[in-house]
């Protein structure tokens, strides 16, 4: 199996809460250069100990991420993470030009000596306020979009495009991706809709935002789609997504993470502004298994013993120490069959973090790239 | 009013070359002279789009539909040569020239038998060059949706169907024709190519050779369609063939206003 850390540059410093748009009442310099410094080191010792993988990803108008464009700090990162791939999960392909997004992943690859994993991702509902998207129409616009990256990144020749929501009349990108034919296409794929177009397009799945169970469901349907296709997934074709701390024992791990800090547990940016979850969702943006879909970002909640420990059960958080936590990673292998584990640092817990980075480093990662 | 696609179309014959030349026509303004493919003649929505603007002459080539059997032209450039024929039997100096698979190698070579009269050159999953020797043609691979009410219009009778199928057989030639091509290298004519992303019979990922080969080609390809695009997505087809035809090589700069409010 294979680790990758996901840092999402949370701002680390007091927000107003149950709001987005996030205004930016509190907002203080200090606490987002400190925020965007402590990640980048982060990443620097992920890539030191032998993280497989390093994450970005894209939110806008808030605090839950400083990187509304992922690619800027993958940019950056090309510098400082010399060893592992940097993965972007990702852009948000439907509200953004799709010819723009393919140059950017092929400078990034060029950048890495060709290192990129390219996530495409339909976001977070808020998302289709950012530039004044239509919701009903994510699906479409991911779909065509994905479709036509793959061709800008392949075709050799200057080509025009005449789709449905996009429209170029001729397009040669420079410079092109040094993978060939192009960087490993990754999408989120809670739903059946997104499973059946990643099995269909033989993409890689991510897991996010979701528990165990529901995972595995997922996987499932994902994997008897592929066979339809007349091709199996491999164990890296599938990412999946939670939190982590580790510490010396189990006890010491969980007491951390109820450590007071800046930034309130439990954020979550679906639900940040229920008015527009609400439209989102009625424009059908989550597709056929609506309310199991808009419920995945419950429980998110990680104050008291209970709460962690329910997140630990349902497969949301691996916390303990490394022998328990190699225990919650072997049980997330046997029963989901993820070959990439992302995992989320959200919240900052000062040398608690970075100790819980090295741990998982020295004493659980060797032995995860066994499995 | 009937709103099936080719309705407001004449059903007209001409004579040419010894033949007697079924076409249909609508719209008035410049000519574009159209060219099917092997399954015959099939007017879509993108001709009645295409007919608000200029003038579309539709030719039935001899020996398709229910025409009687042609087993004079014994290759492409004698049918093209019959097609030039028939073009100016109609009075038409000046005109542009759109191919459909089969249509396509016909329509260049049209271009190359007879080239100061063509504006420019619109191909359609064009059968020119291929690299896909042996496609597998039918309902499944015509069209992205198979089972829509555009893909069952009009069936062709199994008759009509085999001799349809024989002859474009017989006058298309091989996949790769290098003489061919080297006239093509000489054809300084402006040409749309385009491909659907969907089409396993003229697969996009042979557009690049008619670049490679055409001295002044544009490639586009429309998304989500089949080998049928003009079927599959009529308006996206008629927008940028139009668009192309009005202006050519200028095409590719953006005229549409994006203004959202004064």
């Amino acid at each position: 199996m294979k680790a990758t850390l996901f840092n999402s540059v949370h701002y680390h410093g007091t927000t107003p809460e149950g709001v987005w748009p996030v205004p930016v009442d509190y907002y203080s310099d200090d606490a987002a250069a400190e925020s965007l410094a402590t990640a980048i080191e982060q990443f620097r010792m992920a890539d030191e100990l032998g993280f497989d993988w390093i994450t970005v990803a894209e939110h806008h108008f808030g605090p839950y991420s400083l990187t509304p464009n992922p690619t800027i700090l993958a940019g950056a990162l090309s510098q400082v993470v010399r060893r592992a791939r940097i993965a972007l999960l990702g852009p948000t392909t439907p509200i953004l030009n799709p010819v723009r997004v393919a140059e950017e992943f092929a400078m990034l690859d060029l950048m890495t000596g060709g290192r990129i994993i390219a996530g495409m991702l339909r976001g977070t509902p808020n998302e289709y306020v950012t530039y004044n998207v239509n919701p009903a129409e994510s699906r479409g616009r991911f779909e065509e979009a994905l479709q036509l990256i793959r061709r800008v990144w392949t075709e050799p020749q200057p080509f025009g495009w005449q789709g449905r929501y996009f429209q170029f009349r001729s397009i040669s990108i420079w410079p092109r991706p040094l993978q060939k034919p192009h960087p490993p296409i990754y999408m989120s794929g809670s739903s059946p809709e997104s499973g059946s177009f990643a099995a269909r397009n033989r993409i890689g799945l991510g897991f996010a935002a979701t528990h165990l169970e529901r995972a595995t469901r997922a996987a499932e349907h994902y994997r008897r789609e592929a066979e339809r296709f007349g091709w199996t997934p491999e164990p890296e074709n599938i990412v999946y997504r939670l939190g982590f701390h580790v510490a010396e024992t189990d006890d010491k791990a969980i007491e951390d993470l109820k450590a007071p800090t800046a930034v309130r547990r439990g954020t979550n940016i679906s639900r940040a502004n229920q008015a527009v979850e609400e439209a989102v969702a009625n424009a059908g943006y989550y597709g056929a298994d609506l309310e199991e879909q808009r419920n995945r970002s419950r429980n998110r909640e990680q104050r008291t013993d209970e709460q962690i420990r329910g997140r630990i059960g349902r497969g949301q958080l691996l916390t303990g120490s490394p022998d328990t936590v190699f225990e919650q990673i072997k049980k997330i292998r046997d029963t989901l069959g993820a070959g990439v584990l992302d995992l989320t640092i959200a919240i900052q817990y000062g040398d608690a973090t970075r100790r819980s980075i090295e741990l998982f480093g020295t004493k659980v990662l060797p032995r995860m790239h066994e499995l | 009013m009937d709103d099936t696609p080719g309705a407001a179309f004449d059903d007209t014959e001409v004579e040419a070359d010894g033949f007697r030349i079924r076409y249909r026509e609508a719209g008035s303004g410049r000519p574009l002279v159209c060219l099917h493919g092997g399954g015959g003649l099939r007017l879509s929505r993108a001709h009645d789009i295409l007919a608000r603007d200029r003038r579309v002459i539709a030719f039935e080539a001899p020996g398709f539909g229910n025409s009687p059997l042609n087993e004079r032209s014994r290759n492409m450039g004698e049918l093209a040569a019959t097609m030039n024929l028939a073009v100016a039997a109609l009075g038409i100096e000046r005109y542009d020239l759109m191919g459909t698979s089969f249509g396509g190698k016909l329509a260049l070579s049209m271009a190359l038998e007879r080239r100061e009269p063509v504006g420019a050159v619109v191909l359609i999953s064009p059968a020119a060059i291929r690299i896909n020797p042996t496609p597998d043609i039918g309902p499944h691979t015509l069209h992205r949706h198979p089972d829509s009410p555009e893909a069952r219009r009009d069936p062709v009778p199994p008759d009509v169907h085999a001799r349809q199928r024989a002859l474009s057989a017989r006058l298309l030639g091989p996949p790769r024709d290098a003489a061919f091509e080297n006239r093509l290298a000489t054809l300084d004519v402006p040409v749309l190519a385009l491909f659907g992303t969907e089409d396993t019979i003229t697969p996009p990922e042979g557009a690049r050779l008619y670049r490679q080969v055409l001295p002044d080609c544009h490639l586009m390809l429309v998304y989500d369609a089949a080998h049928a695009i003009d079927a599959d997505r009529p308006e996206a087809l008629a927008e940028v063939v139009g668009d192309f035809l009005a202006r050519h090589g200028k095409f590719l700069v953006r005229q549409e206003s994006d203004l959202v409010h004064p």
